[in-house]
C-alpha cells in the first residue's frame, strides 16, 4: 500500500513538473491530464480500442488448452494457430463463434514486430515454424503415448504431485512450450518491438495528425490506437480494462505472469509501474507530448522485459530444486514453463536501443543446453543455475530474488 | 529480501549471544541443540509408523477377505460386511497418509490411495474398456478409496441396485483389482519399513535438509496443510475457488463418512505431533517434546501447547457439524469455514514459529497452480 501511494505521488510530481516546464523546441507548455483509470474520451466517447488484441489472446487460450485435449487433431490445432486451412481457406476451429468470424490469427502476429522482424523474416519464419513444430509434435509424439508412462527417451505421462503431465521423449510439455513462448513471440514482441516503437507510433503523418486531433474510422487518432494495441496485449482480457490491476491474472499469458512477479515481495509494485507508464504515455499522446510518451515507452520495455527474465529464472530455479529433490515430474513441469520463458527472452527489449537483451545465438545456446541428449531426464542442476545467472546478470535483479 | 532479513536476524542473534554468554561453545556448535533426535526417530518408527502400517495392512486384508466373500455371494450381509471393512481400512489409511517417506514416497502410495474427487468417467471407461494401466498418473483419480466409495455407494440409486450391479463381472473384476492394488502397494511399503528402511530412517539423525527429522517434519506439515486442512475442509468449502464444491469432499458417495474420516486424520495429526503410540498407551519423543526442549533453552513461547490448543478448538467445533460434509456445505457452509480458520491458525504457527524453533527449512513451495 505504501508503495502504491509513493508511486502516485511521484507521478503527480512528474505531472506538476511538466505543467510548469516548457518544451525545448517549440517553447509550448503541455497540459497532460493523467486520469486515474485507463480511460480517454473525445467528444464524450471513449477513444480506447484493442479488440484485435483481446481476440488473439482468446485464440491463443483455446489453442493451448486444445493441445492437451486428446480429442483434438493436428488439422484443428494448426487451424487454431493460423485461423485458416493449410491451403489458406477460411476455417472455424474455435469454440467461441466470434473467434471463427474474425480474420485475425495468432500466427500472423508471431515474431512480426516492425523493429525486430521487418527486415529479419528469416528468423521470423523460423520462430513461426518452431511453434508450429511443437504443436505438430504434440499430436505425433505425445498423443499416441498418452496412456504410457514416460521414461528416458520415451514420451508419455509423468506424475507431478497428483497431476498427470504429458511430456515428449526429453521430458518437455509441448503445450507449455507453446503457451510460454507465445508470451514472448506474440505479446511481448508486439508490445515492446512494435506498438511502443517510434517507427510504428510516428509512422507516416501520425505525429501531425495526432497533434491536430485527426481521427480515422474510429474515434481515435492512429497514434492513440497503436498505443492502445500495446496495452491490449497485456490488459485486453481484464475484467475492467480501465482498471485492470483490480483483477490481475485475467488471462493465461503475460497478464498472469505479471501478476505472479508482482506477488513476489522483491518485485511488488511492478504491475502498478507498468500500468502507470501505459496510462501516462497515453495521456502524453493526448497532450501531444511525445518526449513524455517515449519516456513511458522506455519504462515499459524495461519492466516488461524484466517480467520475462524474472519468470525464466524462477522456473529454472524451481526446476533445479525439484531435480535435487528427485521430483522429476515437478521438475519437468517447471522446466517446460521455463523453456517457454527462455524462448521468450529473444523478444525482450532494451529500453535505450533497438536490441533485445538476448541474441538469437544466446537463446539458442540456452535451449540447446536444456534439451541436449535426453533433455530434462539428464539435466544437471548446475546447468540450470548457470543459465539463471547468465539471464539475471543482464538485469538488476539477482537469481535469489527471482527464485522465490 | 528474505535472506537478507534472515542474515540480519542471525547476526543480531550472534552479537547478542557473544556479548551475553561467557562460556560460549566453539562457533560451529552454536546451532546444535541437545535434543535426542535419534530417540525421537526410533519412537516415531517403532511406536507410530510401523504399527500404523501394520494395522492398515490388516484392515486391507480384512477388506480383501470381505471382497472375496462378496464375490462368492452378494448377499445383503456380505455387502454390508464389505462396506464395513472398506470404512475400517479407509480410517486406518488416515493414520499413515502423512508418512510419505521412503518406499511410500518412491512408489507414490498416497497418489494411488486417496486422490479425490474421483473421476467417474475414467472409472466407467476403465470398466468398459477393460484395458487400462492403473500405474498411470492419469488413473490416480480412478482407483483407491475414492473409487471404492463410488463403486460401493454411487453406481446405483438404491442399495439393492448397487449390490446387484457390483456383482456383475465387469464391476467385480475392477473392485478386485482396486483392493488388490491397495494391498500390494501397502505390503511393499510395510515390508520395506520392517526389513530395510527403519534403520536407514533412524540412523539418518542429523539436522540437514536430507536427514530424517527435517524430511519427516516437512512431510507432516505438508500433509497437514494440503491433505487435512485443504483437502478435507478448505477445497470443498470453497476457500480456494470462491464457490463451494461439496462433491470434492472426501467420500461424497457414501456421504456419511466424511466427518469420521476427517476426525481420524486430525487424531493422526495430534498423535504424531505429541508422540502418542498407536494404542494411546505410550507417549514417546515427538515434535511436541522437541518444541518443549527448545522452549526451555530459549525461553520462548509454548508453541506445542498453542498448536494443540488450536486442534482442540477444531475438535470442539466439529461437534456441531453434520456427519455428512456434503450436507453441511450445502446447508451451512459457515461452520466449515470456521473450522478452516482454526486449522489455518495452526498452519501459521507451525509453518513459521515451529519450523524456526526447530531450525528446519520448509522444503516445499506452493505450486503456482498451472
Amino acid at each position: 500500500m505504501k508503495r502504491r501511494q509513493t508511486s502516485k505521488i511521484l507521478t503527480l510530481l512528474v505531472i506538476t513538473g511538466l505543467l510548469s516546464s516548457c518544451d525545448k523546441d517549440s517553447g509550448s507548455t503541455f497540459t497532460v491530464e493523467n486520469p486515474v483509470n485507463y480511460e480517454f474520451l473525445r467528444n464524450g466517447s471513449s477513444t480506447v480500442s484493442f479488440d484485435g488484441q483481446t481476440t488473439r489472446i482468446s485464440m491463443a487460450t483455446e489453442l493451448t488448452a486444445a493441445m492437451t485435449d486428446f480429442d483434438s487433431n493436428l488439422e484443428s490445432l494448426l487451424e487454431m494457430y493460423a485461423n485458416q486451412s493449410a491451403s489458406g481457406d477460411d476455417v472455424n476451429p474455435f469454440a467461441q463463434a466470434s473467434l471463427n468470424e474474425s480474420t485475425k490469427s495468432v500466427k500472423s502476429k508471431v515474431a512480426a514486430s516492425a523493429d525486430f522482424f521487418s527486415t529479419n523474416t528469416v528468423e521470423a519464419a523460423k520462430i513461426k515454424a518452431d511453434i508450429e513444430s511443437w504443436i505438430t509434435a504434440q499430436v505425433n509424439e505425445v498423443y499416441p503415448n498418452r496412456n504410457e508412462l514416460a521414461s528416458e527417451g520415451k514420451a508419455g505421462q509423468i506424475a507431478d504431485g497428483t497431476s498427470a503431465r504429458y511430456v515428449n521423449a526429453k521430458g518437455l510439455e509441448y503445450n507449455q512450450a507453446v503457451a510460454k513462448s507465445l508470451i514472448g513471440a506474440l505479446m511481448v514482441d508486439q508490445i515492446c518491438n512494435n506498438y511502443l516503437s517510434t517507427a510504428v507510433l510516428d509512422e507516416n503523418q501520425n505525429q501531425q495528425e495526432n497533434t491536430d486531433g485527426i481521427t480515422g474510422e474510429g474515434n481515435y487518432t492512429t497514434m492513440e490506437h497503436k498505443w492502445d494495441e500495446a496495452y491490449g496485449y497485456l490488459f485486453g482480457k481484464s475484467t475492467d480494462t480501465g482498471n485492470p490491476l483490480a483483477t490481475l491474472g485475467d488471462d493465461e499469458f503475460l497478464n498472469k505472469y505479471l501478476s505472479r512477479v508482482n506477488d513476489d515481495s522483491d518485485f511488488n509494485g511492478i504491475a502498478e509501474e507498468i500500468f502507470e507508464a501505459f496510462k501516462l504515455g497515453r495521456a502524453a499522446i493526448v497532450a501531444g507530448d511525445y518526449d513524455l510518451r517515449d519516456q513511458q515507452a522506455e519504462i515499459l520495455k524495461q519492466k516488461i522485459s524484466e517480467v520475462i527474465a524474472i519468470r525464466a529464472v524462477f522456473y529454472l530455479q524451481c526446476g533445479s530444486r525439484a531435480l535435487e529433490a528427485d521430483d522429476l515430474g515437478g521438475a519437468f513441469h517447471d522446466l517446460s514453463e521455463g523453456f517457454g520463458f527462455v524462448y521468450s527472452l529473444r523478444f525482450t527489449r532494451k529500453s535505450d536501443s533497438n536490441d533485445s537483451y538476448f541474441s538469437r545465438a544466446e537463446v539458442d545456446g540456452f535451449i540447446d543446453r536444456l534439451t541436449a541428449g535426453n533433455g530434462f531426464w539428464d539435466l544437471d542442476a548446475n546447468i540450470l543455475n548457470e543459465i539463471s545467472e547468465q539471464i539475471a546478470e543482464k538485469f538488476e535483479f539477482t537469481v535469489a530474488q527471482a527464485a522465490n | 529480501m528474505k535472506q537478507i532479513f534472515l542474515l540480519c536476524t542471525l547476526s543480531l542473534g550472534l552479537c547478542f549471544l557473544q556479548s551475553s554468554c561467557t562460556d560460549l561453545p566453539s562457533s560451529n556448535e552454536i546451532f546444535t541443540d541437545n535434543f535426542d533426535r535419534k530417540a525421537m526417530l526410533i519412537d516415531w518408527a517403532d511406536l507410530i509408523i510401523i504399527p500404523s502400517f501394520d494395522k492398515y495392512y490388516e484392515a486391507l486384508l480384512t477388506l480383501d477377505e470381505q471382497e472375496e466373500e462378496f464375490k462368492l455371494n452378494n448377499s445383503e450381509t456380505n455387502f454390508n460386511n464389505l462396506k464395513g471393512a472398506y470404512l475400517d481400512a479407509y480410517i486406518s489409511w488416515q493414520k499413515v497418509s502423512m508418512f510419505d517417506i521412503g518406499k511410500a514416497e518412491e512408489i507414490g502410495l498416497r497418489n494411488f490411495t486417496n486422490i479425490y474427487p474421483t473421476n467417474v468417467e475414467a472409472i466407467e471407461n476403465n470398466i468398459t474398456e477393460k484395458s487400462y494401466n492403473l500405474a498411470l498418473p492419469s488413473n490416480f483419480v480412478a482407483q483407491g478409496f475414492p473409487a471404492l466409495d463410488y463403486l460401493l455407494y454411487g453406481i446405483g440409486s438404491t442399495e439393492n441396485e448397487i449390490r446387484t450391479k457390483l456383482a456383475e463381472q465387469n464391476y467385480q473384476i475392477y473392485l478386485t483389482e482396486l483392493v488388490d492394488r491397495l494391498l500390494s502397494l501397502t505390503d511393499q511399503v510395510r515390508n520395506d519399513w520392517k526389513h530395510r528402511y527403519r534403520d536407514v530412517f533412524v540412523n539418518s539423525d542429523g539436522s540437514s535438509a536430507t536427514d530424517s527429522v527435517d524430511k519427516m517434519v516437512n512431510d507432516f506439515l505438508y500433509y497437514y496443510e494440503k491433505f487435512l486442512r485443504a483437502g478435507k475442509i478448505g477445497i470443498p468449502a470453497g476457500i480456494f475457488s470462491g464457490n463451494t464444491m461439496a462433491n470434492s469432499s472426501e467420500a461424497p458417495y457414501s456421504k456419511i463418512h466424511s466427518k469420521q474420516l476427517f476426525l481420524a486424520g486430525l487424531q493422526a495429526t495430534k498423535d504424531f505431533f505429541s508422540g502418542t503410540g498407536i494404542n494411546q498407551d505410550y507417549i514417546g519423543e515427538s515434535i511436541a517434546s522437541y518444541l518443549q526442549n527448545r522452549m526451555e533453552e530459549t525461553e520462548g513461547p509454548d508453541l506445542a501447547q498453542e498448536i494443540l490448543n488450536q486442534w482442540n478448538i477444531v475438535e470442539g467445533l466439529t461437534a456441531d457439524l453434520s456427519n455428512t460434509f456434503v450436507d453441511q456445505i450445502n446447508t451451512d457452509n459457515t461452520k466449515m469455514l470456521a473450522i478452516y480458520d482454526e486449522l489455518q491458525k495452526a498452519t501459521i504457527i507451525m509453518k513459521v514459529d515451529m519450523m524456526q524453533a526447530l531450525n528446519i527449512q520448509v522444503d516445499y513451495v506452493d505450486a503456482d497452480g498451472d
